[in-house]
């Protein structure tokens, strides 16, 4: 299948995208922003319409409003502290009604949409092939300058702020680069499936990692996985391209969450033989003793 | 030495005051605790110092050649962090020093030495390659103390930091910061707690910050007594 130069152009563009959009997958989850992607995603799709209404580049206005629905996603979230959602929320529906609204003004777009809406990476055409590349290094550059920034950050704001963290600064640059990376990703999976690239490969790493570098290790594994999987299973069984890299991410993290469940309970029973083994006397006591706690009140 | 100090600073919450007119002097070389009852904006007073929030009126200023990154903070509740956070006990209190590495420079033999020290005085360097969301909350706590004390900060800010933790280990603790305190003439430690009557024999001062109710103008405070100086009142 890799003689054809779209299939080359389509696994060149999903493997890309599946380097950076875990990592960035694994601080969105972890700062409770994992539908983060999504809204931005259909925020991007409303620049898209725009800059087809006004004869500009669609896929630079898509861009441009993945990246101000980011800032305005990060400005909300601080007015709406107790209830990060909410910021999501208002910025996906306002973004999807202004799709709708422009799509309507032009009703020969509709058609053009459906690839936006459900991807078309095996019809990605070089520019698109260079922006994602673009996108990639930017952010991996970003992740690896920035990692003890952006470590602290995730943990905890206000200690990082005293530690001399630029927070506002960090959270505008990390708002802008989630911004990028959704828009890039858009072609590959479609606005409705771009969460799936960024999300799951991180939840499946997440179960897994020990520590902060190899979750995203991981999560660039499972990322990569489901997209030349996905991708070649769709060019065998003739399956959209988009929908099948998801599903395979979401048969990657169901097997992950198997594989631990059994290993668990296995290694649980083993320890609960051992321990039943241990003699009487050597066991851990528990005692309760009403004549201690009674002095210890008076 | 005078490392930091708040004038007349005012500051609230939806428009209620609740520190009024506060005034207080930060020195060096002190193991200070800051208590008083719930409600009483302790927790308050420690990110206005930190500069977390800005007083409506007043100001809280650091002496000139105060390096502000040398100031290591414990947030209340530090512990009740995401329990699926993906680290290590050990690579979480090496982002303690984090902000005196910068950017790039090398984590170096002297780090490594820092956060073994840290951890083995929190008594966490046994747990040191467990994740940190499957420890107790004590043993969070704990953690979180030495991903503090590895950033060796001049001036150690702790809101709550024994919550938790058992009696042995909350001496420890004291004993660790008093230690901290006595080994340098210019670090500073500054804890809010209610546990104030074990503490106290490791203290240098409290200062005790009074509920806002309106008649309970207590000046003078009963269990404070000649070894601790100064004292706040809000009133």
């Amino acid at each position: 299948m890799l003689h054809f130069e779209f299939m080359q152009r389509a696994f060149w563009a999903g493997g890309l995208i599946a380097l950076i959009a875990p990592i960035l997958g694994v601080f969105l989850v972890l700062r409770r922003q994992s539908l983060m992607a999504d809204t931005l995603s259909h925020v991007s799709m409303a620049g898209v319409a725009l800059g087809s209404v006004l004869h500009m580049s669609p896929v630079l206005a898509g861009f441009l409003f993945a990246v101000i629905g980011g800032i305005a996603i990060e400005q909300l979230r601080r007015s709406y502290r107790a209830y990060s959602e909410v910021p999501v929320a208002i910025i996906m529906t306002s973004g999807l009604a202004l799709a709708m609204v422009l799509m309507s003004m032009k009703s020969n777009l509709s058609k053009s949409f459906s690839s936006y809406l459900f991807g078309s990476i095996v019809a990605v055409n070089p520019l698109q092939l260079m922006i994602i590349a673009a996108v990639t290094a930017g952010g991996l550059i970003f992740f690896a300058v920035l990692r003890r920034h952006l470590y602290t950050l995730t943990f905890d704001e206000e200690t990082a702020a005293v530690g001399g963290v630029q927070v506002k600064l960090m959270t505008f640059a990390f708002a802008v680069m989630t911004g990028l990376i959704v828009a890039a990703a858009m072609p590959i999976v479609g606005v409705l499936l771009v969460s799936a690239l960024i999300v799951l490969p991180s939840a499946f790493a997440l179960r897994f990692a020990g520590g902060f570098l190899q979750a995203c290790i991981l999560a660039v594994c499972a990322g990569l996985t489901g997209v030349f999987g996905g991708l070649s299973a769709s060019y065998y069984t003739d399956t959209p391209p988009g929908g099948t890299i998801a599903l395979t991410l979401l048969l990657i993290l169901l097997a992950g969450i198997a594989v631990q469940k059994v290993g668990q309970r296995r290694r649980q029973r083993h320890l609960g033989e051992a321990v039943r083994a241990v003699p009487y006397a050597s066991r851990q006591v528990m005692s309760t003793s009403y004549q201690e706690e009674e002095t210890n009140v008076s | 030495m005078n490392i930091a100090a708040m004038n007349n600073v005012v500051y609230g919450y939806d428009g209620v005051p609740v520190i009024h007119n506060v005034s207080l002097r930060i020195e060096s070389g002190e193991f200070i605790a800051v208590s008083g009852p719930n409600g009483a904006a302790k927790s308050t007073l420690l990110r206005l110092l930190l500069g977390l929030v800005k007083p409506w009126s007043g100001e809280v200023s650091y002496a000139p050649d105060f390096n502000r990154k040398a100031i290591g903070y414990l947030p209340q509740q530090a512990a009740s962090f995401n329990s699926g956070f993906p680290s290590k006990v050990i690579e979480l209190v090496r982002s303690g020093c984090y902000p005196k590495l910068g950017w790039f420079r090398r984590f170096g033999a002297e780090q490594h030495a820092l956060v073994e020290w840290s951890l083995r005085r929190a008594g966490m360097w046994e747990y040191r390659s467990r994740k940190i969301g499957g420890l107790s909350g004590g043993q969070k706590q704990k953690a979180c103390i030495a991903r503090v004390m590895a950033q060796q900060p001049d001036l150690v800010v702790l809101d709550e930091p024994v919550t938790g933790m058992d009696a042995g280990s909350r001496l420890q603790f004291y004993q660790w910061m008093r230690d901290y305190v006595s080994a340098d003439a210019r670090r500073t430690v500054l804890m809010v707690t209610h546990g104030l009557d074990e503490a106290r024999p490791y203290l240098d001062r409290v200062i005790r910050l009074e509920g806002k109710e309106e008649d309970c103008q207590c000046f003078t405070s009963n269990s404070c007594s000649a070894p601790f100086g100064q004292e706040v009142l809000l009133h």
